[in-house]
């Protein structure tokens, strides 16, 4: 089976879930888009991820959902190891200032988004950290010049003399 | 003790006649003049004084400096009397207030029993005891006196420490009454100024749809966004299924996002789309149908937009907080929906059956479900469960249970919760408005009603809050 590094959208909202993935449609050739409606949902995409051997390079994750909340789930995400180097999104109009200090310490939450979220700023924090994470895991950037910060790629292969790559 | 051989006049008569008697007594009799010291606190004293004719008063100096008369020495009294008989430094300043005549013995006569003077033993022994019999008696009186005056001190206390907690008690209201007027101005005009875009959207989005739909019903694009506009949204579970028989049923579609796209679709929207492929391209009928689900979506969220906003404006009721006629029902149902956030994953039911109108105030009622519900959602997990009767027991009374199967409430604690400032949450509500269940119970106890708490045989807590049904003329604020 073909590897691929996800996208993992977390939402309860369907109609939110809707906008949100619309609104991440561009990335989708390069980065497949999953998607749960809850943590315990979530958990198990997560798994499947891992198990045809691909990668998870970012989560954009709700705060208030059934079960276990967002804050909970992406605290309990990064004391696996194994997902530590995920990148991190909060996207939500309802996290405390207390929940998100929580999650900035103990989950290395990587950005917070409050909803309404705009298109431009949405599609910022996703280059930005999608560009960190393929830069970080190695992966040759030639392949996500066009969909992700062409400009810090080129960059990190011109100091790492990898244009051979 | 008059009459007595302890009678002080009559022992001062002999001690008169033994200074008559004998110049060698008399000689020991002093003149002060006024103002003259006999001795001064915290020396010693040598010499015994009994005032033969005259007065005097022995005072203590404080540490604050100030003076206190304590004993006032009148014929017959002796003064440094502790002191001399102890050996201890006095304790007062004697002081003549009058020119005194006084009697002053040497310690040094004593040691012989006063034999240099025997006409003096009789009289000096009985005034000795008399002094100190009269001394006795004012200690026992002072320590009666003392005793009686803690008890009224502890009593004042504590009517100072009732009168306190009273204060903090209606302070308490008082911020919270002021709170939630705030609140209620803030939500009339929040509602005010959020109808206005939720009109907006709600309009446009009707009529962005009747732009579409009006064209022409046979064409397949048109019947693609109806199908959009009539769809529900499916959970991401479900989706994911659908993906997967996607792309292995249908070959042409192999965009990933394309895919997503289909699985929204009912199977007679992609049956239009292979039907029509030839004719139409495939993006065109899956635009056709987003354009229908996003209309959709905005309706959808416009109206709960709208009602939210509806029921926050009821649930404050800014306007209508007075007494007024009214179905606790309305304002149980509006709670439920303003709560949205914290019970949508809980399990409730709402078990409302008829009840009179009754004469209250929405507003106030509105804040004891919500206080008693946000309570129940904090120690509830997901799927607990929650349940709300009203039921009405003949004429002249309501009750509105409200259960849950929590952890109940700890019974050291279940007697203590409508007092005020208690808590067992270490940082209020997390609604935000901090309110107690001792306000609930003021709110309650001013409708003329009761509320009590108790926790359930199995599991959990139950509230139970029974008001009066009476009509408005009845009620008198209170």
């Amino acid at each position: 089976m073909e590897k691929h590094i996800y996208i993992l959208v977390v939402e309860d909202e369907l109609e939110v879930m809707d906008a949100l993935v619309n609104d991440l449609q561009s990335f989708e050739n390069y980065f497949p888009i999953e998607t749960a409606n809850s943590s315990e949902e979530a958990k198990e995409v997560v798994e499947q991820i891992q198990a045809e051997g691909s990668e998870l390079g970012l989560i954009l994750c709700d705060h208030v959902l059934p079960g276990q909340n967002g804050v909970d789930f992406l605290v309990e995400q990064y004391s696996e190891s194994i997902k530590t180097k995920t990148k991190k999104v909060l996207v939500t109009g309802q996290a405390g200032f207390e929940d998100t200090i929580l999650a900035l310490n103990n989950a290395d939450l990587d950005h917070y988004i409050a909803k309404p979220w705009t298109k431009q700023e949405l599609d910022s924090v996703v280059i930005k950290l999608l560009t960190d994470y393929v830069i970080e895991q190695k992966h040759n950037p030639m392949k996500y010049m066009a969909v992700l910060d062409a400009v810090r790629l080129a960059d990190y292969m011109r100091e790492h003399k990898l244009s051979d790559y | 003790m008059h009459n007595s051989i302890f009678d002080r006049e009559q022992i001062l008569s002999l001690v008169h006649q033994a200074i008559s008697d004998s110049p060698q007594i008399a000689s020991l009799v002093k003149n002060y003049d006024k103002g003259e010291l006999f001795f001064r606190q915290g020396q010693k004293i040598d010499h015994l004084y009994l005032m033969i004719d005259g007065e005097a008063m022995l005072e203590h100096e404080r540490q604050n400096g100030s003076n206190l008369e304590l004993v006032r020495v009148n014929n017959g009294h002796f003064a440094g009397l502790v002191a001399f008989t102890t050996g201890n430094l006095s304790l007062t300043t004697g002081i003549a207030l009058k020119p005194s005549k006084v009697l002053c013995i040497k310690q040094a006569d004593f040691v012989n029993n006063l034999g240099k003077y025997p006409t003096l033993q009789m009289p000096l022994q009985r005034l000795m005891l008399r002094n100190m019999a009269d001394r006795f008696r004012t200690n026992v009186r002072l320590e009666a006196q003392m005793n009686s005056l803690n008890v009224e001190l502890e009593t004042e206390s504590a009517q100072l420490k009732e009168a306190y907690k009273q204060l903090e008690d209606s302070h308490q209201r008082m911020v919270h009454q002021e709170k939630m007027a705030t609140l209620g101005e803030l939500v009339a005009g929040f509602a005010h100024e959020v109808n206005n875009p939720a009109a907006a959207l709600l309009r446009s989005a009707e009529a962005l749809k009747n732009n579409f739909i009006s064209n022409d019903r046979s064409n397949p694009k048109i019947e693609m966004f109806q199908y959009g506009l009539e769809t529900l949204p499916i959970g991401s579970n479900e989706l994911r299924k659908k993906m997967a028989k996607i792309t292995k049923k249908l070959d042409w579609a192999t965009n990933r996002s394309q895919i997503r796209k289909l699985a929204q679709m009912p199977n007679q929207a992609i049956k239009l789309i292979e039907k029509n492929k030839k004719k139409i391209p495939v993006s065109e009928m899956i635009r056709q149908f987003e354009a229908g689900k996003f209309i959709h979506n905005i309706q959808v969220a416009s109206e709960r937009v709208a009602n939210l906003v509806k029921s926050l404006k009821s649930y404050s009721r800014q306007d209508t907080n007075e007494w007024d006629m009214i179905d606790l029902r309305d304002g149980i149902k509006d709670t439920v929906l303003i709560l949205t956030n914290r019970l949508k994953y809980m399990d409730l039911k709402l078990d409302l059956l008829d009840i009179p109108l009754t004469c209250g105030k929405m507003g106030e009622l509105n804040q004891v479900w919500t206080n008693i519900l946000v309570n129940a959602c904090d120690v509830l997990e997901q799927g607990g469960k929650i349940r709300i009767k009203t039921r009405s027991h003949g004429e002249y009374k309501i009750t509105v249970e409200i259960s849950d199967n929590g952890p109940g409430i700890p019974p050291e604690i279940i007697s203590r919760i409508f007092e005020p400032n208690f808590t067992t949450k270490n940082q209020g509500a997390k609604f935000g408005l901090g309110l107690g269940l001792a306000i609930s119970n003021e709110i309650i106890r001013q409708h003329g009603g009761f509320i009590r708490c108790e926790n359930r045989e199995k599991r959990g807590a139950r509230f139970l809050i029974t008001l009066p049904v009476k009509s408005c003329e009845d009620t008198v604020e209170g």
